[in-house]
């Protein structure tokens, strides 16, 4: 059998194993194993790389970002920070029409910004925005709508853990990903207010007004989301910003693992201090980022055998070789490659997307010519991936933030929830054919990093 | 049977909060380091990276039994959700049982690499462990030289009791293959 066959055969093996019902990580690990067995005839190699895989996989300066941004996030989750900023949201635009939904999206950006992921994001700010919004009279479909669409910009806006796993997997610097990632995801943010804004002129039943708020009122309610602003810029500021003038290039203040370590200190301050934290609920918060560390490293060590074997058989080199010799318009290579994740992401989530397809896709975008350089095609393809994976989050029949925002909606029927948040889908899928036409959205601010 | 699985889910508890510590010690770590680096006439601090390398590791083990027992390790269901309800629960347990199986797989290698770091004990009693041949020297961190065997024995805890936390979601899935019956 030629390794492409073979590598064929294991990725089909696995799929069907995923689909009925295995773990994704042991599906993974797994054909990994029998396949890398398959192709050298032993199964010693692997159990004597398994040792010490484990542990050298977890053990990683750059991936420890991940737990440390999931446990900040859960931490801003349970210190009020979601409140804070969805009441200084709703005061600036409050009263008008479909006003508490754009201030959904307001405070679902601005936490983002300090959580690393989409369903922590989706579910803390349904808690604080949806009763509000229901008690105004806006209607299910629109509210639990866009609070599921609001919740994808937690991962869309850095700091994000999908693009931590991208920047390891593909080798590419986190802090140019971030900066890359940066403008897409405020863009996502005044996609989704337009939206709410075309959303309330087709049917303004939607939505109502609320009272307008005088500025004596607004600005100490805006002077309170005073942590989310200190706490980002002190992560993100940090991380890309250039802290010394007088020296050439870009002399950044820390690394990403340090911004991390910083942010997530930082949160846990102002969590005990002024957000009322106790020791229940930083242990309550730990073992919540337990529950979403433990998924994303078992997938990852899955995904190492599953990569193991694919290297073995070759495949990955070979099938990029053939697709970049049919001369097909990069172009639509990468657009296919897209529409792959949008229907994967029907089924599965983000992140085991992006491990199964990435060994195969990425030497694919490797060769392609773009017009870019290597390094920008490599943070523009991750910029538009983050972006239709994150739509998987949004779409039927296994959105996972449209779950958990209904969850708690007790009244509105899930098919309502679908129905609101397709407006939200078509934003994201503009934004994508955007961002395909004009990469400078993406590769623009990672430049200007030297 | 209810209080095995008590005792499982209260020290997976206890692991991942130790667990979280042991990251959030990580960031002081850092922190304490970054810190020092940019005062003036400090000496900069020595062997932060391993350090965090080391509590990275620590911790996602001592995670992963929590996360196995709240049901946290992603399957797709939607295909099955399509099949008669004992059969999308049959396969729910399979599932369950394949990432047992990889769960004592993983401590059975892990277990022989831990011999291969670990430099003590008799003949005797490493025969009786299965720990294997004592290795040839101690090896360790490179600027702390702290022997790794520490790190790995500190991620053996969470490597066991993900065993049993799998043994825990077995039964589960079998009770609900079960009621999926009645």
């Amino acid at each position: 059998m030629t390794g492409l066959a073979l590598a064929g055969a294991g990725f089909g093996l696995m799929l069907m194993a995923i689909f009925l019902r295995v773990p994704i990580a042991a599906a993974m690990g797994i054909t990994g194993f029998l396949g890398t067995w398959v192709v050298l005839g032993t199964p010693n190699a692997v159990l004597s790389q398994l040792k010490t895989l484990p542990y050298d996989t977890f053990a990683s300066y750059s991936l420890v970002i991940v737990p440390m941004f999931l446990l900040m996030g859960n931490i801003a989750t349970r210190s009020g920070l979601s409140a804070t900023l969805f009441q200084a949201a709703a005061d600036m635009a409050g009263h008008r029409r479909g006003g508490l939904a754009m201030a959904s999206v307001a405070a679902c950006a601005g936490f983002g910004a300090v959580c690393g992921s989409s369903l922590a994001t989706a579910s803390t700010m349904g808690q604080v925005a949806l009763p509000e919004m229901r008690r105004r009279g806006y209607s299910g479909s629109l509210s639990t709508g866009v609070l599921a669409a609001g919740g994808t910009l937690g991962i869309l806006i850095p700091p994000s853990i999908i693009l931590v796993i991208y920047a390891v997997l593909t080798e590419q610097n986190i802090v140019k990903l971030f900066a890359a990632a940066l403008i897409p995801g405020l863009l996502a943010a005044l996609g989704y207010v337009i939206t709410v804004i075309v959303y309330v002129q087709i049917s303004p039943k939607a939505a109502a007004r609320g009272p307008r708020q005088p500025w004596h009122v607004r600005w100490p309610s805006l002077l309170r989301t005073w942590p989310v602003v200190l706490i980002f810029g002190l992560v993100m500021g940090g991380i890309v910003g250039d802290w010394d003038w007088t020296r050439e290039g870009t002399q950044a203040l820390f690394t990403p693992t340090e911004g991390a370590a910083f942010g997530l200190l930082a949160t846990l301050l102002h969590g005990v201090t002024l957000g009322g934290l106790g020791v229940k609920d930083i242990a309550k918060a730990i073992e919540e980022s337990a529950v979403a560390t433990g998924f994303i490293f078992l997938v990852l060590l899955g995904a190492q055998l599953f990569n193991t074997f694919l290297a073995y058989t070759q495949a990955p080199r070979d099938l990029a070789e053939m697709i970049l010799a049919t001369g097909w318009a990069p172009m639509w290579i990468i657009i296919a490659m897209l529409a792959t994740y949008l229907i994967l992401g029907c089924v599965m989530d983000s992140l085991s997307m992006i491990l199964l397809t990435l060994p195969i896709f990425f030497p694919i975008i490797e060769g392609l010519d773009t017009g870019l350089t290597p390094e920008q095609t490599a943070l523009w393809f991750g910029v538009l991936t983050l972006i239709v994976v994150e739509v998987g989050l949004i779409t039927p029949p296994v959105g996972l933030n449209l779950f958990i925002v209904n969850r708690l909606a007790k009244d509105v029927p899930i098919t309502q929830t679908y129905r609101g948040v397709a407006p939200f889908v078509l934003s994201d899928l503009i934004r994508v054919g955007l961002i395909l036409a004009l990469p400078m959205i993406a590769v623009w601010l990672p430049g200007l990093i030297g | 049977m209810q209080s095995f699985e008590q005792v499982v889910d209260w020290l997976a508890t206890a692991l991942a909060v130790l667990g979280g510590v042991v990251l959030l010690a990580a960031a002081v770590v850092v922190c304490v380091s970054v810190t020092g680096r940019a005062l003036p006439g400090v000496p900069s601090m020595v062997g932060d990276f391993e350090l965090v390398e080391m509590a990275a590791a620590i911790a996602v083990f001592s995670f992963l039994p929590r996360c196995q027992l709240s049901a946290g390790q992603v399957s797709v269901d939607v295909l099955t959700e399509q099949m008669p309800r004992g059969v999308h629960a049959a396969f729910g347990l399979l599932g369950h049982l394949l990432l047992t199986a990889v769960s004592a797989v993983l401590l059975w290698r892990m277990w022989l690499g831990f011999g291969e770091k670990f430099p003590f004990g008799s003949e005797t009693a490493r025969a009786l462990l299965g720990l294997g041949q004592p290795p040839y020297f101690t090896e360790t961190t490179y600027e702390l030289l702290i022997p790794v065997w520490i790190a790995h024995a500190a991620c053996l805890p969470g490597a066991i009791l993900l065993v049993p936390a799998g043994a825990v979601a077995v039964l589960r899935a079998g009770r609900a293959m079960g009621e999926a019956r009645t």
